[in-house]
Order: C-alpha cells, then structure tokens, then sequence
C-alpha cells in the first residue's frame, strides 16, 4: 500500500507543477495595465513620465527584446496566451497584424476617430484597415537624411557646408557624380554600401513600393525597379564601401573613416554615436537625394483581449498627443509623427554636437512631410530582404549587374506565397 | 521482476485465505514499475509527442498562427520538393555537418590519447581545461568569431594579408562561411567529446600499454592498435549524436551573418534547415509551411540515425 501511494503522490506532484504553469497572477484594478515594449529604447523614461502625473495608475512595463521578439512574443500571445493590454509595434512588423485586426481593439471605438487628423496621413494609414478601423496610434517615424564626414569631404574638396552639400545632390544620380569625384579625389569609398544606403531609400521615396493602391502585390514595377537601377549604377561607379549596414566591419569602417557618407534614418544617430564615439563632431547631415523619404516608425495597439484596454488608452491619448511627442522627441530624440510640431522652435531649435551642430530636428522632419502614402503589405518583409539580398549579392560579386534584376524577380517570386 | 517477488510457484490451495491480498500485491507491484517512470513519460507526452505530432498535423495546413487555418493536404510539402531554398539549406546543412563532425572527432580522437598519456602533467588541469570551450556561451563565441573572419577588419584576414595574399570574403562566399561555422562548432564540441574519449580510454588496462611499449610500439602504433579499437563504442556513440546535432545546427548559422537577417549570408550560402525552418515559422508566420520543413528534416534525421545505428552496431559486433 504504502508504495502505491508514493507512487499516486509522485503523479500528484508532476500534475501539480505542470498545473503550476497555467496559474494567473491575481486581479487588475483599472489602474493597472501590462505594456510590452522594445528592450534598449528607454521606454521606462516615458513611463515614468506618465506615471508621475498620474500617481495612481501602475503600469507593468516589460521590455521583450528587439522589434522582432516583440512581434514574435505578441504573435504567441495572441495565439493563445495572456495578452498584454498596451503593445508596441514595429512598422514592420505592423502589416502581419493588420492582416488580421480581429485580435485588436477597433481604437475609433476609444475616440482615435477625433485624434487621427494629429498624424501624418501616410503613417497613420499603415495602421488603418480597408473599413476604416484603427488598430495603432504612430508613436515615430524614421525620416531619412544623409550623414557625411566634414572632415573627409574638406580633404576631398568637397563642401562641407550642409546646405551647400544638399545642393551637390537633389536627385540620386547627381549623388552618385558626387561619390566618383570623391573616389578619384581620394581612392577610397564614398557610401558605406549600396544596398542599405541608396536601395532601401530610394524604393521608400515613391508612391508605390510592392503593393499596388488596391492593396494587390505588385512589386515588378517602374518604381521599384527605377530604385534598383539607380542602385546598381551606382555600385558600377566604384563609390562603395561594400560594407554591410550593422555588420562589424560598417561599424570598424566607421570609425576608421573607411568610408564619408552614411544614409542615415532618424533613428541611427544614436547607433552611430555608440559605435564610433572617437569621431564625434566630425559628422554632419544634409538633406537626402530625392528630399523626402521614411524609413522604420513604431505604433501602440490594444490587443482585444486585453484586461484594462481603456486605461492604455488613456496613456495612448496622453502620452502620443503632440505635445507629448514633442517631449520625447526632446528627451530622447525620436522623430514625432505629428506635423503640428514640426515648427515648435523647440523641435526647429534642436541640434547635436556629434553632427557638427546640425539641426536634427528640422532636416528630419522636412524630410517626412513629402511623402505620398503607399499600402505596406504584409509580405513586404520577405520581398525588401529578396532585393536586398540580391543587391548584396552584386556588392559581393556574386551575381552580375546585368543579371541582377531578373535574379531578384525569382528569388521574390520564391520567397512570396500566394 | 514481479514473477521473482511474488511467491506464484507455491501451491495454491495453501495459500488460499490469503490469495485475494496476494492478487491485489501482484497488481501493485505490476503498476509500481509504470509508476515510477510515468513522470519521464507524462512529461514526455506533454512537451515531446505532443509537439511533434501536432507538427504533422500543422504541417497539413496554410496555418496563420493569428488568422486563418486553412486545410491544404501535401501542398506544403509538394511546394518543399520545388522550393530551391529547402534544397540549397539541406546542402548547406550536409556541408557543414561534415566539415565539423570529422575534424572534430579526429582531433578529440587524438588529444583524448594524449591526455591520457600516463606521465602527463598537470593532467587535470588540460583535462579540464579542454571542456572551457563548451560552456561558453554559443552566442558569445559565434560574435567572436564573425570578427575574427571579418573580410576588411578580422584577425585571420589581417594575417592572410601579412603573407601577401588577398583578403577572402568568408561570410559572403558559400564555401567560406562553411568554413568559418563548421569552425564554430568545431571549437565547442572538440572539447566534449575529448572528454568522452578520455572516459573510455581509462577503462583500459594500463597493462595493455605497458605491455605495447615493451614489444616496442611507439605512441602511434599504441594508438592506432589499442585506443581506437577500445573506443569503438564510445566513437559510435558520439558520431549518432554529432549527426544529429549537426543536422540541426542552429545559433550560429543566425548569428554568423546577421547583415543578412534570417538568411545567413545575401544568397542563403550558409542558411541551415532548421535557420530556414525558422525564418519560415518565426519570421514571416508561415507556420504551416514552417512545419513541413520540420517534418522534413524530422524524416532527414530519424534516416540518418538508423543508418548510424546499422553501422554503429556493425562496428561494434567486429572483434577489436
């Protein structure tokens, strides 16, 4: 007997600690919520913000971990676990959820209808579904600009007046005439590399990118293809690092000075102080070939099962107001996605010592107010990392120019799944 | 077992008053031994039978993880056998498996015969010392790594230049970046299965080595003649589970390259099945396809590790 019980209390406690899994973690009052958050963005500093106007709200903040864990933790959840109330999105990422809105709360039905005209129309039309329903508010957006070395470009006779710098390049071509005389000036490369610098700006600068405006797949056009030629020319110009965006090579390049022009979105300032601090002041930022363009930009959402959904909807509506964005723009240097701010002589007034002075504020924002709105789909993800692919591919001498945009086209069509 | 504890060979009509307790002991001590493993197999069911087959079972369908279910049959797996990017993982995947496993078992194979040497000093110290590699962290290691092969910047580069030659690209070329994973996972598991080596190698007589040097082995006589032979089993064992490993490397094909996100590399050269599995699954949400890319490999590794097995037990019933 006595075995057979050890043997039932054995199984009992197995049972028990599997059942331990599922357990919950007590009631919410409704000034709780849970915010999932990007790790390494300093979140907690907003809401801290909030949390001191309003002493008696609580807020869980975890900070999941990139963009893509994010996405991927907030996929899992919907898919059958507990939901937070308050999630961040990556602009990226955001077309995968809007396939199916069902899992969020609908946010006209908080009152997004009465704030909606605050954003920038084409940002705030990536989170609004064909039946006009709102699933994110635009918390940033990425505008785009171009950081080059004064210093470098003194040595290579170049300008180094940004304004003047501007006028060396309104159009990508002229850009590239740009790099050829630096290159044969100094004998060594212009850009960091094509692929990133010049494919994944140009493609953003249209009115069209791999969808058409009905919301059909439809990346074989003029428009896309005009961004790969325009890429390809100039790879054949010699002007390029062939240095891979992120990689550690980009980042040693940096810092040795290997190479005197990045195309920098607004959110790369801050990546580009960390990995080269010795070349402080050195930098500078000028307007990007084709002025306009956007690169990146986060939402919030509400899942539709979440606990406390008006309570993160009022920290929404707090804290992503234009006055709130301004903060945090000034606080943390992030592009606000409403235009009501952009002539705020704060956000005209602010520069950054790293970029010789430059006025961050004013060159990015002026770069993301003519931009056309173009439908983001949900298989733009695979379709931009298949061009980009194939462009690095060309960088590495694996593919020939000439080849390149039929190899593109198939690699794509591989990649897509109807 | 329960046949020898219970007293059944004793003649029944003695034992008569007591037989219905006798029946509920025989019962219990059936059940006990299931008892006693059934937490392995609960857990077992729960977190290893039940994913796979619900594997199978997703594997059949267009499966959105936060949308749709949509029942398609085999046209997952039809779209696998014309999908050049499963083919060129599943090469990749072979490539590198052998240009890890081989070197890595045979360097194991004769640093074990050194460590074992009899008047080897500060034995423990290089003993222990050759696990160091294996509990770092993978992810640390494969940073170090991407460095040290670094086209313009990287240490090996840098000494290929000093000798007059060209840099080589590794990350970017198919071959190179097999070369620099396989590295990787040379480095960690060499020490391992050195250390499995070592633990067979001292089961064997010493007197057997003595015995060699008296008849005038040397050291690479007593090698091939008497380690390898002892070690048979131990080196069928560790070819199984490098197999296995090796076919579903993982960490290091994702970090080696991460300019190319998911991809390893701009033309997929060093992407493995289970990185691609991934980028299916995790990266565009394709569960269903996602799946059958698991089963697939599933169907890879269980072929290959009959056919380990076959050979394994065909060495070890070989008289050494």
């Amino acid at each position: 007997m006595k075995r057979v019980r050890s043997t039932v209390a054995i199984i009992a406690t197995a049972a028990l600690l599997l059942g331990g899994c599922g357990g919950s973690d007590g009631e919410s009052d409704s000034k709780t919520f849970e915010f999932w958050s990007f790790a390494n963005i300093n979140q907690k500093a907003d809401v801290d913000v909030y949390t001191k106007a309003h002493p008696d709200v609580r807020i869980k903040l975890t900070e999941v971990g990139s963009t893509t864990e994010t996405a991927q933790a907030l996929t899992a959840a919907l898919a059958g676990g507990k939901v937070p109330d308050l999630v961040l999105i990556q602009a990226d990422d955001l077309p995968k959820f809007m396939q199916s809105p069902d899992n969020f709360v609908d946010l006209t039905t908080l009152g997004a209808g009465d704030i909606k005209g605050n954003y920038l129309d084409w940002v705030m039309s990536q989170a609004t579904t064909k039946d006009n329903k709102i699933i994110g508010v635009p918390t940033d957006v990425g505008g785009l600009a171009v950081a080059y070395r004064t210093d470098l470009f003194k040595a290579a006779g170049l300008p180094t007046d940004r304004d003047e710098v501007a006028k060396l390049w309104p159009t990508w071509d002229e850009f590239i005439n740009v790099g050829k005389q630096y290159v044969q000036k100094t004998g060594k490369p212009f850009v960091d590399n094509t692929p990133t610098s010049v494919f994944f700006q140009a493609v953003n600068q249209g009115s069209q990118r791999y969808y058409s405006a009905d919301r059909k797949l439809d990346y074989d056009n003029e428009q896309v293809k005009a961004a790969f030629d325009v890429t390809l020319k100039a790879f054949e110009a010699g002007i390029s690092a062939k240095q891979g965006s992120f990689s550690s090579g980009w980042t040693a390049a940096m810092k040795k000075g290997d190479y005197a022009v990045v195309c920098s979105p607004s959110w790369m300032l801050s990546q580009m102080k960390t990995n080269a601090p010795e070349t402080n002041g050195k930098w500078d930022i000028a307007t990007i070939p084709g002025g306009s363009g956007n690169w990146g930009g986060s939402f919030l959402a509400i899942p539709k099962r979440a606990k406390n959904a008006k309570a993160a909807w009022n920290y929404i509506s707090e804290m992503q107001s234009p006055k709130g964005q301004l903060e945090h723009f000034l606080m943390q240097g992030s592009l606000p996605t409403t235009p009501s701010v952009y002539t705020d002589p704060q956000l005209v007034g602010k520069t950054d010592p790293f970029f010789s002075n430059a006025p961050i504020g004013k060159i990015y924002t002026q770069s993301v107010l003519g931009i056309k709105p173009f439908y983001f789909g949900p298989q733009d993800g695979p379709i931009g990392t298949e061009f980009l692919n194939t462009l690095t591919s060309v960088e590495q001498g694996k593919v020939s120019p000439a080849k390149a945009w039929d190899t593109a086209l198939t690699n794509v069509k591989n990649a897509v799944r109807e | 077992m329960t046949t020898m504890l219970s007293p059944a060979t004793a003649p029944p009509d003695l034992r008569r008053p007591h037989r219905r307790r006798r029946i509920q002991q025989g019962v219990r001590e059936f059940l006990a031994p299931y008892a006693y493993i059934a937490p392995f197999f609960v857990l077992f069911l729960i977190f290893g039978l039940f994913p796979l087959l619900f594997t199978f079972y997703i594997s059949l369908f267009d499966w959105d993880p936060i949308g749709e279910h949509r029942f398609v049959g085999l046209d997952n797996f039809t779209e696998l056998l014309h999908d050049p990017r499963f083919w060129g993982a599943l090469r990749n995947t072979f490539s590198i498996w052998v240009m890890s496993t081989v070197p890595q078992l045979l360097l194991a194979l004769g640093l074990a015969h050194l460590l074992n040497h009899a008047r080897l000093r500060l034995a423990a110290l290089f003993r222990m010392s050759v696990l160091v590699p294996y509990v770092t962290s993978v992810a640390a290691t494969t940073i170090v790594f991407a460095q040290m092969f670094d086209r313009d910047y990287g240490m090996i580069n840098w000494f290929l230049g000093l000798l007059g030659f060209d840099h080589i690209d590794f990350t970017a070329s198919l071959w190179g970046s097999h070369v620099m994973i396989a590295t990787m996972i040379a480095w960690r598991w060499t020490g391992y299965n050195t250390l499995l080596y070592l633990a067979a190698l001292q089961s064997v007589p010493r007197e057997l080595y003595e015995a060699a040097a008296a008849d005038g082995a040397n050291g690479w006589k007593q090698f091939l003649h008497i380690s390898i032979p002892s070690l048979r089993p131990i080196i069928a064992f560790t070819v199984v589970t490098s197999t296995i490993g090796g076919l579903q490397v993982f960490t290091e094909p994702l970090l080696a390259n991460p300019v190319g996100g998911l991809t390893c590399g701009a033309a997929r050269q060093c992407q493995t099945v289970t990185l691609y599995l991934y980028e299916q699954s995790f990266g565009q949400f394709h569960f269903g396809y996602g799946a059958a890319v698991g089963v697939a490999l599933f169907v890879i590794v269980v072929a290959f590790s009959g056919l380990n097995y076959l050979l394994a037990t065909r060495v070890r019933s070989e008289r050494p």
